[in-house]
């Protein structure tokens, strides 16, 4: 079963999304350009959690009139499996390419009162300071209790608030783009991807927000729990006998989406559905699931597209 | 909010005490209970009605309760003590003790106030457009703990002491201190916009606490060790608050300066910081 959005067959079917712990943190520096240089390294190699201890990625910039130190900013989030195994990657990841990142601070970017849980990250980076670590109380008694925790570093002092908000997350949510040719494909994409970032709470972990292998459970090799999704490789698609790749699709990128709560992730999927069926050429957009066996949410494309 | 408005009659040649004009107290009840309120005047008791004319509407609950004093009133004492909720506008100047262990709520004196300001206060804002008296939210003599929340903001000048043995909290003074500021303090902020008098922070312990001088310092104890001149990233915080929620605008030109660090006070094994603006 499939429907039309702008002369673009839609398969009607859903994106099997996961529940994890999410969170946001706000890197802020001097100038944008280090900000940015410290939140690209912490969002390294966290593309998945198939072989990445977390996923990762840049949400957007955030202007200095919103960061709590007028600083230029970058939001960021961070996605693990569990409470436990988000505070760990946040830790390291911190504690490695932000506490060593010149001029940059570090602040909360989830409020207690929309988080599920506080997690004591910076708490827990505090000992770098090796026993002169400051911990600065704001606000005692009169506005919101805020701590941060001030470090000596070589280069001057870093600061880095106390509790990190994370709440219950979605990941996973997805959909693939099929061109007629790669140019097709990558450009749709692109613009996809550009569209999912005008919407707030989420992030696109894989290289430029794409993952062109995709992914399917298991392989021929007992050694590798993954392998390439290889039902949607358009160069065996003659090959294989299960593919799913459309005459007229040469090339296939799936756009993976996270997000801080199903809403978020739902209205990111439409706006790059809708973005992405702008270009000519592209074939066909469908989504990959596991039959609703393995996770939690399903997210319809039909059900993005307004039941189009 | 309700406004019950005081206005001050005739005044006694003693002082009056009268923790009584206070939200916490003063809501819930009738008019005519709040004109019977017990003050004291030296060693007589009196009433609220016999001192000030007692008029206006009066709230079911502190939160919702906003008392103003129409007038200068210096001989009172102890206005708005221990209150936790609720707001006091006083139109003048005003006595010793006012908010002293508050612990939420707002007071504004339009005027100057006496000594003993926010004395232990624990919480709220306490906001002084003139001058403020000595030991501005500073621990009552015998005591181990000073302010231990909320903040205060005064306008002009301060006398000795202010913050004494200081816990938590923030105390921001536009104008000129009195001689030790923050002494004993272990933990809160100061700071100080006009010039700080000799021995600031004076056997300050730490836990947190630093004394910002923005106007200069008259005379920096010698158990205060110099380390580093920097533009620390946290100080934008409170600069920003200072601006943003308090509407101290001078703090704007400070974003960005140099601070001296000086850690102390090491006579008590101190690790205070005094965090001074250098000259540009």
């Amino acid at each position: 079963m499939s429907f039309i959005v702008n002369g673009v067959e839609i398969e009607d079917t859903f994106a099997e999304g996961f529940s994890m712990w999410g969170s946001r943190i706000i890197i802020t520096a001097k100038n944008r350009k280090w900000a940015n240089i410290a939140a690209t390294n912490m969002t390294g190699f966290a593309t998945s959690v198939i072989s990445c201890d977390c996923e990762a990625a840049i949400e957007r910039d955030v202007p200095p009139e919103e960061t709590p130190d007028g600083r230029p900013g970058t939001a960021v989030m961070v996605f693990g499996f569990s409470r436990k195994r988000l505070a760990e990657p946040m830790l390291n990841r911190i504690g490695q390419c932000v506490l060593t990142c010149p001029t940059t601070a570090i602040y909360n970017g989830l409020p207690e009162e929309e988080a599920d849980a506080m997690l004591d990250v910076g708490k827990s980076m505090r000992f770098f300071g090796d026993g002169f670590q400051v911990k600065m109380r704001m606000n005692d008694g009169w506005l919101g209790r805020r701590r941060y925790w001030r470090i000596p570093v070589m280069e001057g002092e870093f600061l880095v608030e106390d509790k990190f908000g994370a709440k219950r997350a979605v990941a996973g949510g997805n959909f693939l783009v099929m061109g007629v040719t790669e140019d097709i494909a990558l450009e749709a994409s692109e613009r996809a991807i550009d569209a999912i970032h005008t919407v707030p709470g989420v992030i696109t972990p894989f290289p430029g927000g794409l993952c062109r292998s995709g992914s399917k459970l298991g392989s021929r090799y007992t050694f590798l729990k993954a392998s390439t999704n290889t039902p949607f490789c358009p160069a065996i698609k003659h090959t294989l006998t299960d593919s799913q790749v459309p005459e007229g699709a040469n090339s296939v990128i799936e756009v993976v989406i996270n997000g801080l709560d199903f809403d978020s992730v739902k209205a990111a999927m439409a706006a790059g559905v809708k973005a992405a069926v702008e270009v000519e050429g592209v074939r066909k957009i469908t989504a990959v699931n596991f039959g609703g066996k393995l996770g939690k949410f399903q997210i319809h494309l039909k059900d993005c597209l307004g039941g189009a | 909010m309700e406004e019950l408005r005081l206005t001050p009659k005739d005044a006694p040649t003693i002082p009056i005490e009268a923790e009584v004009i206070s939200p916490d107290i003063i809501a819930g009840k009738r008019l005519q209970d709040v004109k019977g309120l017990t003050v004291y005047v030296g060693n007589t008791t009196r009433t609220l009605g016999d001192f000030f004319d007692v008029e206006g509407d009066i709230a079911e609950k502190a939160t919702d309760q906003l008392i103003v004093v129409e007038g200068a009133i210096p001989h009172v004492k102890y206005i708005g003590a221990e209150m936790t909720a609720g707001r006091i506008v006083i139109k003048g100047d005003v006595g010793m003790h006012v908010g002293a262990q508050m612990s939420g709520g707002e007071i504004i004196v339009e005027g100057s106030a006496s000594d003993w300001v926010g004395a232990e206060m624990k919480g709220g804002l306490l906001r002084i457009k003139g001058n403020a008296g000595n030991q501005l939210g500073a621990a009552y003599r015998g005591s181990s703990d000073g302010m231990t929340g909320g903040c205060i903001v005064v306008g002009g000048d301060v006398g000795i002491e202010m913050g004494a043995f200081m816990r938590r909290g923030m105390l921001i003074v536009q104008g000129d201190v009195g001689p030790f500021a923050g002494v004993h303090m272990n933990g809160g902020e100061i700071f100080i916009f006009g010039r700080a008098a000799r021995r600031v922070g004076a056997e300050a312990k730490g836990n947190g606490g630093f004394i910002a001088c923005f106007g200069g310092v008259e005379a920096l104890l010698p158990t205060y060790i110099y380390d580093t001149t920097y533009r620390p990233t946290f100080m934008k915080l409170y600069l920003r608050q200072l601006r943003d929620e308090l509407g101290i605008e001078e703090a704007e030109k400070f974003l960005d300066a140099p601070f001296k660090r000086y850690r102390g006070d090491i006579a008590v094994g101190g690790n205070s910081e005094i965090l001074i603006v250098e000259e540009q």
